[in-house]
């Protein structure tokens, strides 16, 4: 029991074990927190369910809705969203947003060399192996420049802070990462519901995002173009992530369109449109590399645009992210992070990274054979949380079957020591209670020519099945707003 | 000495169903290079829909062609002549001291210069039982290894015009061990590859007048490195190096990177391709 004066903590349960964001080791409120704690302990639980119903009806409202697939069917879901905030003291953020810059700068650099010299494999930093046996290795993209020298234009950094109290990068996404819309939606959600409490603190807005999304979009744009038209190109409403899509391209103030809204004439891409045909620039693509061109790559895929590629090759438009940047994200690529950080910029990595056994090493293999009920293990290129096993949830059995699947592929995995995701008091339904549930945090990095802009914010992801240490939202997971403190 | 060639490329395809939108991509311009330069271009459609010259991921010339309208068939033709030098295989300084070959190959710089073509891809796996089927001799060059390896795909693959398509792979060419020139050079570049030898596919033209095999629309055969050399063309399927009447289009990892024909149609009901090609040649006055 912590602090029986405040109503709505009344019944929560701290473990000791776990290392919590807003209670210290003696249960105290850490001072960031105090003011919130008080603000929110003004109200009964019961006040607080009902503004935590109004809340979420107005996600259904507005349609802020994701699709969870399955084996057996897909389901349209809200993202549950809990209405105690995280709040990012600035001595953390600062570590945080410049940890954050330094990985993208860094992958970019790392992508543009494995498409040109490849210096780092030649100097024996990375092995061969990462790039020759991707799948997500573009030969087509050899020797190619984008404009601007930038390939992962927008990043989202896995963070989560350890039971040591420091933070560690999980994984960079550098595909298409989503989750953006959600952080400012959240924010407008936390307003409408507790607004006096954003009087107390001096937070950092997050509603600045798609404004210099824009602008450093436009700074990449193709030679000889002046004012670039920008366009968001998304699969489709059937996406799980549609909704962000349309988000993202209404508050841009640009097209959302779909691949049979464009054409490629003469190597040039335009829009349909009632006025006849618009010149497009840039593309801010939603669609991954094997859908963007059926015509180059795979050919049943009536997403993408015929010929797209061919004019990306000849540098009449940009893609962003560029084409074969998901080699970087792969996690395999991960475990050399700190080297390519220090390969390329000369610094030492900011952030921290989990150490990363291969099991395509012999030696670390064995480890990871002999440890498994201490690890995690990861398939090194499944996204969304999916074929993740962790060890000390394992039975004798499943750990037999898992250690079956290894030695038939020891390069498909990787395993981490279990990290301890640290946890935040979240509000549980069915106790209507709060507990404590484990969170991560994404960030949003943008990159341009020659600048990069940090979203000061980010989507604080909560696993809301108890001791479930996988946040991801097509995983069940549930959100809260987060304060990136000023100084 | 040079030749003339002329090269007639035809397509029909034609569609139970009308077509509400196509798009045709072709891969079937010869390539300009040392030994091969244009007098001529000309390429047309039965619909006069646009033509539009592009290139391909790997930047090999394309022509796009995206008709507006509904149509239910549509025919093709191309008209190419170009000047070919006339070429001796085998006029190339050889590797020299064996042993540094093998050497070179296993260098790391060496494989990541060659990195494309040193991949295995769905169409260039070879089963864990056939690895062994052949192996180089390390006493022998690089270039004499290449030979026997175009001499034992020659022998081991029976030509059958029937037996495979452009999905097969080798796993089932290898049991059936019939094919056409795509599997040969698909085979070849297979053992190659897995041997530490640079090995492309390259898709082309062959002037039969010389009693040669080849498919009868377009020819497949192998490009591979030999260190200190450079690029050699070797014919699998003949059983030769390529040479004067081989005119390369284009090359790539295996046939995915090379079909002569890539489409986005949207249509219902069956439809059918028919393609032709003639190659003819005169000596250059």
């Amino acid at each position: 029991m912590v602090n029986l004066e405040n109503q709505i903590f009344s019944s929560y349960k701290r473990n000791p074990v776990l290392f919590d964001e807003i209670f210290d080791e003696k249960g105290q409120v850490k001072e960031v927190y105090s003011k919130l704690f008080n603000l929110y302990g003004e109200h009964s639980i019961n006040a607080y369910v009902n503004l935590n119903e109004k809340a979420k009806a107005s996600f259904f409202n507005q349609g802020i809705t994701f699709q969870v697939y399955d084996k057996k069917k897909t389901q349209e879901k809200i993202f549950p969203f809990d209405l105690f905030p995280r709040i990012i003291p600035p001595e953390e953020w600062e570590i945080i947003e410049s940890g954050s810059i330094q990985r993208s700068r860094a992958l970019n650099l790392f992508l543009w060399d494995i498409y040109h010299d490849k210096k780092i494999i030649r100097q024996g930093v990375v092995p061969m192996s990462l790039i020759s046996s991707s799948a997500n290795y573009l030969d087509q993209m050899v020797g190619l420049n984008p404009p601007g020298g930038i390939y992962n234009h927008i990043s989202g950094t896995d963070i989560i802070k350890h039971n040591d109290g420091q933070y560690y990068v999980l994984e960079d996404n550098i595909r298409c990462p989503s989750g953006v819309s959600y952080v400012i939606c959240n924010r407008t959600a936390l307003k409408r519901a507790l607004f006096g409490v954003f009087d107390h603190y001096k937070t950092y807005s997050v509603t600045n995002y798609a404004e210099n999304l824009l602008d450093l979009l436009e700074t990449v744009k193709p030679k000889g173009v002046d004012v670039p038209n920008v366009v968001v190109i998304t699969p489709g409403m059937y996406n799980s992530a549609f909704y962000e899509h349309s988000y993202l391209a209404k508050t841009m103030g640009v097209e959302l369109v779909e691949g049979r809204d464009l054409f490629v004439e003469n190597d040039f891409v335009y829009m349909k449109t009632i006025k006849g045909p618009v010149k497009v620039d840039v593309i801010y693509r939603r669609i991954d590399d094997a859908f963007i061109d059926p015509l180059e790559f795979k050919p049943d895929s009536a997403l993408g645009v015929p010929g797209l590629f061919a004019a990306y090759k000849k540098g009449n438009v940009t893609l962003a992210n560029a084409p074969g940047t998901g080699v970087a994200d792969d996690k395999a690529i991960y475990t050399y992070m700190p080297e390519i950080i220090r390969y390329y910029l000369n610094e030492e990595p900011i952030l921290n990274n989990v150490h990363t056994y291969h099991c395509s090493r012999p030696k670390e293999l064995k480890y990871v054979l002999d440890n498994i009920q201490n690890l995690v293990i990861k398939p090194v290129d499944e996204a969304g949380g999916y074929g993740i096993s962790i060890g000390n949830r394992l039975t004798k059995k499943e750990i037999e079957i898992v250690k079956a699947e290894i030695l038939i592929n020891p390069r498909k995995y990787v395993a981490q020591p279990i990290m301890s995701l640290s946890v935040h008091p979240t509000y549980i339904d069915e106790t209507e209670s709060f507990e404590q549930r484990h969170v991560d945090l994404r960030t949003f990095t943008v990159l341009g020519k020659d600048r990069e802009f940090v979203l000061k914010g980010g989507l604080t992801r909560v696993a809301l099945k108890r001791g479930n240490l996988i946040v991801n939202s097509s995983q069940g997971g549930g959100s809260k707003d987060t304060w990136v403190l000023k100084t | 000495m040079s030749l003339e060639y002329s090269i007639t490329y035809k397509a029909e395809n034609t569609y139970e169903e009308s077509v509400r939108e196509a798009y045709w991509q072709f891969l079937i311009i010869p390539e300009e290079n040392d030994s091969q330069q244009f007098i001529s271009i000309d390429f047309t459609n039965s619909l006069d829909a646009t033509s539009e010259f592009s290139i391909n991921g790997y930047g090999f010339k394309t022509i796009r062609v995206h008709p507006k309208g509904e149509f239910k068939s549509i025919a093709f033709e191309a008209n190419f002549k170009l000047i070919k030098k006339e070429i001796n295989p085998f006029d190339f300084e050889p590797e020299g001291d064996v042993q540094k070959s093998f050497e070179k190959i296993q260098e790391l710089d060496f494989k990541v210069d060659h990195d494309t073509f040193l991949k295995t891809t769905d169409y260039t796996l070879i089963p864990e039982k056939s690895k062994n089927l052949f192996t180089f001799d390390t006493n022998q060059s690089v270039f004499e290894n290449l030979r026997a390896l175009s001499s034992f795909t020659h022998h081991y693959i029976k030509f059958n015009s029937e037996a495979t398509d452009v999905y097969t792979k080798l796993s089932e060419l290898l049991n059936i061990r019939q094919g056409v020139c795509q599997d040969f050079t698909h085979l070849f570049c297979a053992f190659a590859r897995l041997n530490g030898i640079p090995a492309r596919y390259v898709s082309g033209y062959l002037h039969q007048g010389n009693g040669y095999f080849g498919d009868s629309q377009m020819h497949a055969w192998a490009e591979a490195y030999v260190p200190f050399v450079g690029w050699i063309g070797f014919d699998v399927t003949n059983n030769i190096l390529a040479g004067t009447d081989h005119i390369k289009i284009a090359h790539g990892k295996d046939y995915s990177n090379c079909s002569p024909l890539r489409g986005v149609v949207f249509s219902t009901g069956k439809n059918e391709t028919v393609h032709s090609v003639v190659v003819s040649s005169q000596d250059q006055q």
